[in-house]
């Protein structure tokens, strides 16, 4: 929903994240405060200039309330938010960051997210004993979304190969990143011959369990000539949600995302975000996009649905190299959740931080080329809720 | 009017294990045959509403004024099963419900307490009787030979045309210590002397059907057409024909070989199995044994009323029909619950599985007045398709659909029996969209597909807030009518 928007009324003045990965011999406090001192630092300030914090955080076990920010950075008592909304928790923390710099209230705040699933064990997100209705049946996360695969398959025509496809290319470009947690190569023999996790999803389209924490200092264009990088700081161009049902095996054969091909919040979110950034023709106008790729086949219907490409047209695409890093829309050019992992809080901030710096020119690993706007997309849930930030430099 | 049986369905599981897996893996003799074998997401609750479901089929439920359970292995002790079995076969809440337990006689001193109830009661005009066993035996001991799981029912009802009368019946008790399983330590059937065992068991039922036939003034050699009573053994059952002198082909024995000894059950089964191809008039003895014996007296009122029942029911042959063998001898020990491995489990509300009744026991969706479409189940008082709001009345849903899409899931909270997990999107026959997992497939790598056609089956979940918890599951098409 774009009423009034919030295109070029906050900047992005810092933003860094941690190594990604199996952290075990760190806490959430260690991770987000790694996040947030390269972040103050690279903004050039210090923390008692923050006014206000919003954090995504997704599990009860990382944490819980706003006063998690308290206990990992010591901020004095200043205002802070808990931001959950499933995978897309850590960009609706930096959306609503976004509007009270929008609002004038404050001059200086923290968004940030983090995430220590592996405390929990790395077989599988956590919860799905506890949450939800007990007798209505609780896929896991992998099986959501291999519900679309079949569909797709079914109706698309596309294969394991072309699932293959994104794992590869993801992988290939997350070797190059220095915080990424897998950092190998890997062939389609290989993604194909995976053990299954939820059919036809196996083990290489599913993104990982891992740790990591992300953090971004916003502020106001007018102010943000003051700091560090007074010469190329982002400015945020949309930010949208968009909220769908939570259990999209419900909805009647004629109501809305029934076809398992495409999620509609993504369709509407994207919708809500281009129309407020003023942009026409996403393929051409979008040089960077992190995407959601939390499996395989979320990323080729993501970029059908954030319209990159014609419907059904994905696996083709992908194949032909428009979504390559050199392609004509590069998806995922830091290997994406493939290759970071999923620390569910921090992942939308990471995504953001990754766009800033690609639309910046100091991407950690593949420079797109000539980055100028850039996309971010979180996905949550079953394909339930979707941000999706645009960003770029000031015009 | 006459009291009698007005329709009659059953239930077998889906799988059978070869009585020789069973020998080979306690290097025993061999023995011949298969037995009926419940999976573990089964129980006597679940297999009592298949058979009730298949009892009632092109019946309204709400006509029939009460439950009777009978069974050895309920799976509650402080509440009871047959409120539950009504309440998921949708049938009024002012009727009778009670539970017969604790012996394998049960189910036909169910059936002859219906009969009294009918008969003394003018509010009550139909019972359904259900009986129904899965006991568990103890691995390598001869129990493990014999013991299946099975279900069936009776409705019993007091109308004109009835098609089979029950005419007469008659009890005895008999205290026996064998066998027993105490309800404070046994997890198995215990046994003291196999020898005294079977002779009070001829005792028992001779004695019983010999005094009904007497005091009704039959001949059991020329006057019985059908006799269908329990037995634990192929030599016992010939023992009692013998002994009974009932004529050739009258004492029912279609049972043991394939599906094994269902207990509670079996007098009923054996019953209706027999009922294919009645004979006009035909006059039936039943007799079910446990600390006791009871015998009763029916007789065939309406040879083309009975064979009506058959063709709309999967009965005792339609399921036998579409049984398969389980691989191997350590399905049947992970079906049994026989290995101490971590089962999946949830949390659980017995609040919150009250007040969902209708959509998670009774099957119904919503329909939408605005728009017209059917959903499942009540999570909003707006529609998902046109978003109307306040515009939902209730509907009964099918228990039939087409699969529209699915996953094989691995990753099921943990540990899980029967691993991969199919997750499947089914299109209700008449509208509705549910989630369910499939039960009853071998190889779903290869056998679920979209656009297949599936059953709803009532199965056990989980035992999560320490009590039992069941859902609905698809199955690949059985044939329940």
């Amino acid at each position: 929903m774009v009423r009034h928007g919030i295109k070029d009324k906050v900047a992005i003045i810092g933003c860094d994240m941690t190594k990604y990965g199996e952290r075990w011999d760190k806490s959430q406090h260690d991770l987000l405060f790694e996040a947030f001192q390269s972040a103050i630092k690279d903004a050039g300030i210090t923390k008692d200039e923050i006014d206000a914090s919003w954090i995504g955080i997704f599990y009860y076990f990382t944490g819980l309330s706003g006063a998690m920010v308290e206990d990992m950075l010591k901020l004095d008592g200043k205002p802070a938010t808990r931001v959950e909304n499933y995978c897309a928790s850590g960009m609706d923390a930096f959306r609503n960051a976004s509007f009270a710099i929008a609002s004038g209230a404050y001059d200086i705040v923290l968004a940030c997210g983090v995430e220590k699933l592996m405390d929990e064990g790395g077989s599988g997100l956590p919860g799905f004993r506890q949450f939800g209705h007990p007798l209505y049946p609780t896929p896991s996360a992998p099986a959501m979304f291999s519900m679309a695969a079949t569909r797709c398959f079914h109706e698309f025509g596309w294969t394991k190969e072309d699932l293959a496809r994104v794992a590869v290319k993801n992988h290939d470009n997350g070797a190059e990143h220095p915080k990424a947690h897998f950092r190998s190569r890997i062939t389609i023999e290989q993604a194909m011959k995976a053990p299954m996790i939820a059919d036809p999803l196996g083990r290489f389209d599913c993104c990982a369990m891992s740790d990591g924490a992300a953090a971004l200092i916003l502020t106001r264009p007018e102010l943000a000539e003051s700091y560090a990088h007074a010469n190329d700081y982002v400015m945020v161009k949309a930010n949208a949600i968009s909220a769908r049902t939570n259990f999209p095996w419900y909805v009647p054969a004629n109501g809305p995302g029934a076809d398992f091909t495409a999620f509609p919040s993504t369709i509407k979110a994207a919708e809500y975000a281009y129309k407020e950034a003023g942009i026409t023709n996403p393929r051409k106008e979008i040089d960077a996009a992190e995407v959601h790729d939390c499996f395989t086949i979320t990323e080729l219907i993501n970029c059908q649905d954030l319209q990159f490409c014609d419907r059904g047209q994905a696996a083709e695409e992908l194949k032909n190299g428009t979504f390559n890093w050199d392609g004509e829309t590069a998806v995922n050019p830091s290997g994406g959740l493939k290759s970071f992992g999923h620390p569910i809080g921090s992942t939308g901030c990471r995504m953001l931080t990754e766009i800033t710096k690609q639309v910046q020119g100091r991407a950690e690993g593949r420079q797109v080329p000539d980055a100028k706007i850039g996309l971010a997309h979180n996905l949550g849930g079953a394909f339930s809720v979707c941000s999706t930030t645009i960003l770029g430099l000031r015009e | 009017m006459p009291v009698g049986i007005k329709s009659y369905g059953a239930y077998l599981p889906k799988y059978m294990l070869p009585r020789e897996d069973i020998s080979k893996a306690w290097d025993f003799p061999l023995v011949p045959g298969t037995k009926a074998v419940a999976m573990e997401d089964e129980d006597s609750l679940t297999m009592s509403v298949e058979a009730g479901l298949d009892c009632l089929s092109g019946i309204d439920p709400k006509t029939v004024d009460g439950v009777f359970f009978a069974s050895t292995t309920q799976v509650y002790t402080e509440k009871d099963s047959a409120s539950l079995i009504a309440t998921v076969l949708d049938m009024r809440d002012d009727i009778v419900t009670a539970d017969f337990t604790d012996s394998t006689k049960a189910g036909t001193t169910a059936l002859a307490r219906a009969v009294d109830t009918i008969k003394s009661n003018k509010d009550v005009n139909s019972i359904l009787v259900v009986a129904a066993d899965t006991r568990k035996p103890e691995p390598s001991t001869m129990w493990e030979f014999g013991f299946a799981d099975g279900a069936a029912a009776l409705l019993v009802a007091d109308e004109e045309n009835i098609p089979i009368s029950i005419d007469d019946y008659y009890s005895v008790s008999a205290n026996v210590t064998g066998p027993w399983k105490r309800a404070d330590k046994d997890e198995f059937v215990r046994t003291f002397e196999v020898k005294t065992d079977g002779m009070f068991y001829v005792q028992s039922v001779t004695k019983a059907m010999s005094e009904v036939l007497k005091r009704n003034k039959l001949n059991p050699s020329e006057d019985i057409d059908i006799a269908a009573y329990y037995y634990n053994n192929p030599r016992a059952h010939s023992r009692i024909s013998k002994m009974m002198k009932f004529g050739q082909g009258v004492a029912q024995d279609s049972l043991f070989f394939q599906v094994g000894d269902t207990g509670t059950p079996m007098p009923f089964m054996l019953l209706i199995a027999s009922l294919r191809r009645p004979k006009p008039e035909a006059k039936i003895i039943m007799a079910g044994f446990g600390d006791g014996a009871d015998a009763i007296l029916m007789q065939v009122r309406d040879k083309d009323g009975v064979k009506a029942i058959g063709k709309g029911r999967m009965g005792f042959l339609g399921h036998q029909k579409s049984m398969t063998l389980l691989k191997n001898y350590n399905k049947f020990i992970e079906f049994k619950e026989l290995l101490d491995k971590d089962r999946y489990t949830r949390k659980s509300s017995a609040v919150l599985i009250w007040r969902d009744t209708p959509s998670v026991y009774q099957w119904y969706g919503i329909k939408c007045k605005n728009c017209g479409s059917v959903q499942y189940p009540k999570l909003s008082r707006s529609c998902s398709v046109c978003r109307a709001d306040d515009q939902f009345e209730d509907v009964k849903l099918a228990y039939k659909g087409e699969l529209f899409t699915f996953t094989l899931d691995h990753l099921v909270g943990g540990a899980y029996l029967n691993t991969p997990v199919p997750r499947c999107v089914i299109d209700l026959e008449g509208g509705g969209r549910v989630l369910v997992d499939m039960t009853e497939i071998e190889n779903p790598e290869k056998n679920v597909e979209i656009g297949m056609k599936v059953e709803l089956t009532f199965r056990k979940y989980h035992e999560g807030g320490e009590f039992k918890n069941y859902y609905w599951k698809c199955r690949p098409v059985r044939g329940r009518p």
